[in-house]
């Protein structure tokens, strides 16, 4: 791995632990308390300050150690987490990310910080010091593993020492650790006891040394500083050190709260959280070692634990703990190592070969049918099989869920709202839908622009909402769900709506429409998607950019999708986006019309029956059907494509294919049924984006091209040509 | 499948060095007339495969092929110029020429009647496009290249497949009417 692309590695971590930072955060807003999340942001600040100090980007470290630091008093509640405190954070998190891609853009890690970064940010963590007493500066470079002093309430401790025999003998005064202990908290009670031995006249040695004691202290200590206290007496006493109860629930509460990546062996994990000190570690590590020579490690793990309750070192409690916080932690561990990162690229390049290999096998049955061997018909078929097989999980590959990029309006949503002074609640239902990745991309921009719009133009303040008898706090809803191979997202709010009069007053001023045209109330909705429409005079700061409805049209239905409204005044309104869920591969069924093929794709197909009274189709009228006494508008496609075969003039009996999009049903009159087949979709082009009603073209086994139809363009187009005043909007 | 692909400026360009400016140019013939295009845009000449028409577009868009396994759009030049579509014969070709919007390259077909040669033309002989008299539309002439005494119409590649203008998919009669563009005479 090369520094550059463990600098990219480094920079998605990154972005992957500011995303999640960043919901913690806003799920704070609504539960101060929350320890998870307050978790999830120290972990995002502490792990960035790691990484970011492999790579010596020390003004990295320097602010997210502040804010870590911060974080962990927030966490053992000696901080508030109150709202500005919040606000600040949110702050952190963006200064932090221009950090990063400041510093990482330098290429070198000690360029100087740009002054205005740097200003802004000695400003924010001059905003967090009056919230908690910030540390110092962090240790540069090296990742902290520094452990805080953990302040342990009353109740007593109790300490057993045991000198050795040679004490005396290695000058060892043992009542001056006692005072020294004494000068750190409250030597409740001592009890001094002789070792049975001294009493045993024949052996007694005045010089050596006979003295054990039982202590009960009481101080604000934790453990290793009270071992620290018998370090000079290392070698010459055996000591015990037994927590109170307060600090044992407080060992507890540590382990559940350290971080996965902390988490190692059980000794360093007590150790660290100072419920061990190095001396009663090594002891048992002794113990285990001149006990137990050549077992498996698991069996080792179980050990340590349980010779240092053993030993008295510690309470069984805290090792069951530290157990279970290893487990979890190892288990986290293992899932993701369940996931890979790829890079987008190479999937790319994957999903086109198996376009590839599609077009390819295709041609290949083509050619067994036409040499006619018999023999060879199955094993196209198992080909035909595995490679449909391969292309589905290929395609699976790439689809994410569409929740991730969903919770970033959350974001946006707020900062608005708040800039706006409007109470806005974002509620995002089946953000579990997946798509294509490719597809999420490309969609973000127009939803943004939707979520603007409803936030901005939509949603009223108060104040207006309270005088129309709405609550205070506007609602915009985003709801996702699969429908017949297409994802649909909704977006809704509860605002003012579009006032229909005000578009077709602006309209008819700019042109699109004539005075005495007579439209319903859908089509002046619709008038909204033409270019150069924007009903709001003012442009804010927010949308009315000029990059209006039309854009988000023309952004969508550049994915093949396709984006209608509804809204009532005073009610609020509905933007409705229908997407495929893939740009890549689909199942496709090939139809002929004239001389030509085309593909409608799979999903969309309801039925095939075949033209003729005696299937139940009927002629309902000119443009009308009548399917099983069901009334379907349909389309001839040699009609509308006027490319009719004189050859199929006569005698021939079409097909009726009914498709569905949306909520409509129609049919497609065509001259044959040329079944289903796999269809790799190939763009066509610059030259054909603003061509409707063709989504894109595929590559037949025969070497062909077959155009793809968009089922719910050509219905728009057909409308349109038949009511002469909608041909315009079908085209504008 | 006999296809003649050119490598840029290779061929013959041993003799005249009368004068050392000299601009290759690919000569075709479109309704019995010789047209010629600048070669430094031209990428590949091939036989017309089956073109996959496109349905509700101008008749100046011949179609689809399928190159390679990529989608190519064909412009039917005949049809383009105002000279009616191309009827396709044993000899008619399709010139594929790279056109670069911004930083993108597009791939288009050119449907020829015949495809003749290549020419080199001095720069001296280059002169520049009449204002009126051509059955052309002015904008679609780059220059007249004098060829034997003969002037050969030099077309502009970037005006003639212009990705913008195309993609309009207006049929031709629809433009003079709208008057949005040159009429042609």
């Amino acid at each position: 791995m090369s520094l550059d692309s463990a600098r990219q590695a480094f920079l998605a971590e990154v972005a992957e632990l500011l995303q999640s930072m960043e919901d913690a955060l806003l799920a704070l807003e609504d539960d101060p308390t929350d320890a998870e999340s307050l978790n999830a942001v120290f972990r995002a600040m502490h792990t960035i300050k790691g990484t970011g100090g492999v790579f010596g980007y020390d003004a990295i470290v320097e602010f997210t150690h502040t804010v870590e630091t911060l974080m962990d008093q927030v966490r053992s509640g000696q901080v508030p987490l109150t709202r500005p405190l919040i606000e600040t954070l949110f702050a952190c998190r963006d200064h932090s990310a221009q950090l990063v891609d400041a510093i990482v853009a330098a290429d070198t890690p000690d360029a100087p910080l740009d002054p205005e970064l740097a200003q802004a940010g000695a400003v924010l963590l001059a905003r967090l010091a009056p919230a908690g007493a910030v540390a110092a500066p962090a240790p540069t470079a090296t990742p902290t593993r520094e452990m805080r002093n953990l302040p342990v309430a009353s109740d007593l401790w109790m300490l057993t020492l045991k000198f050795k025999r040679d004490s005396f003998r290695d000058g060892i005064d043992p009542l001056s650790f006692l005072r020294y202990l004494g000068s750190l908290g409250e030597l409740v009670h001592v009890a001094v006891q002789l070792d049975p031995e001294a009493l045993r006249i024949e052996t007694f040695d005045a010089e050596s040394c006979y003295l054990q004691f039982g202590i009960g202290f009481r101080g604000e200590v934790d453990k290793p500083t009270l071992a620290g206290v018998f370090e000079f007496a290392d070698q010459d006493c055996e000591l015990r050190i037994l927590e109170p109860d307060t600090a044992q629930s407080k060992y507890l509460e540590l382990l559940a709260a350290v971080p996965d990546d902390q988490v190692g062996w059980i000794g360093d994990l007590l150790l660290r959280i100072g419920a061990l000190t190095a001396g009663e570690l090594e002891r048992a590590l002794q113990t285990q070692s001149s006990e137990g020579a050549g077992e498996t490690p698991e069996a080792r793990k179980r050990r340590v634990g349980e010779i240092l309750v053993e030993q008295g070192s510690i309470k069984p409690a805290v090792v069951e703990q530290a157990v279970r916080t290893q487990d979890a932690a190892r288990a986290r561990r293992q899932e993701e190592a369940h996931f890979i990162r790829v890079d987008a690229q190479r999937l790319g390049h994957l999903i086109d070969l198996i376009g590839e290999l599609v077009t390819s096998s295709a041609a290949i049955r083509v050619l067994v049918k036409r040499a006619g061997i018999e023999d060879m018909n199955e094993v196209v078929d198992g080909v035909d099989y595995l490679v449909s097989e391969i292309r589905d999980n290929a395609l699976q590959l790439r689809m994410v869920q569409i929740g991730e990029s969903l919770s970033r309006f959350k974001r946006v949503v707020r900062d608005v709202s708040h800039e706006l002074g409007k109470e806005i609640d974002l509620s995002v239902t089946g953000g579990e839908t997946e798509l294509d990745k490719t597809v999420v991309e490309k969609m973000i921009d127009p939803l943004t622009h939707l979520i603007r719009n409803a936030i901005d133009h939509g949603i009223e303040t108060p104040e207006i909402r309270l005088a129309h008898g709405k609550p205070a706090q506007g609602t915009v809803r985003i709801n996702a769900y699969h429908d017949s191979g297409h994802i649909v997202v909704e977006i809704a709010d509860d605002g003012a709506g579009l006032d229909t009069a005000r578009i077709r007053a602006k309209a008819e001023s700019v042109g699109l429409i004539k005075p005495d045209e007579v439209l319903t109330h859908e089509e002046t909705l619709r008038l909204i998607f033409a270019p150069g429409l924007s009903t709001k005079e003012q442009a804010t700061n927010l949308s009315g950019r000029g990059v209006g409805m039309d854009v988000v049209r023309r952004n969508i239905e550049a994915l093949r999708g396709t984006v209608e409204l509804d809204s009532r005044l005073g009610e609020g309104t509905q933007v409705t986006i229908v997407l495929p869920l893939t740009l890549a591969i689909i199942d496709g069924f090939l139809v002929g019309a004239g001389p030509d093929q085309y593909v409608i794709p799979l999903a969309q197909v309801a039925e095939c029956v075949e033209m003729g009274a005696a299937s139940g189709v009927k002629r309902h009228s000119e443009h009308y059907i009548n399917l099983r006494n069901e009334v379907l508008p349909f389309i001839r496609l040699t009609e509308l494509f006027e490319n009719a075969d004189p050859a199929h003039r006569t005698g021939h009996r079409e097909s009726l294919v009914v498709v569905r999009f949306g909520h409509h049903k129609m049919g497609l009159v065509v001259d044959t049924l040329l079944g289903e087949l796999q269809t790799v979709i190939k763009p066509l082009g610059k030259v054909f984006e603003r061509l409707r009603g063709v989504a894109g073209a595929t590559i037949l086994g025969t070497g062909d091209i077959a155009l793809i139809l968009d089922v719910a363009e050509l219905a728009a187009i057909a409308e349109g040509q038949r009511s002469g005043s909608g041909k315009r909007l079908a085209s504008a | 499948m006999g296809e003649l692909v050119l490598s840029n400026r290779a061929s013959a360009a041993t003799h005249s060095e009368a004068n050392d400016e000299v601009t290759q140019y690919l000569t075709f013939a479109v309704s019995d007339e010789r047209l010629a295009m600048s070669i430094d845009a031209v990428k590949e000449i091939i036989e017309t495969p089956s073109v996959t028409r496109v349905p509700m577009t101008p008749d100046y868009i011949r179609g689809v092929i399928n190159l390679r396994g990529s989608v190519v759009p064909v412009i039917d030049l005949g049809a383009r110029l105002g000279r009616g579509p191309i009827v396709l014969t044993k000899r008619s070709c399709i010139v594929l020429v790279e056109v670069r919007v911004g930083d993108e390259a597009h791939v288009l077909g050119m449907l020829v009647d015949e495809v003749k040669n290549i020419l080199e033309i001095a720069r001296d002989d280059i002169k520049p496009p009449p204002e009126f008299g051509s059955e052309i539309r002015t904008d679609f002439i780059e220059a007249m290249g004098r060829v034997d005494d003969v002037f050969v119409i030099i077309l502009s590649v970037d005006h003639v497949l212009s990705l913008q203008e195309l993609a309009a998919l207006r049929r031709i009669s629809q433009d003079s009417a709208s008057g949005g563009v040159d009429g042609e005479s």
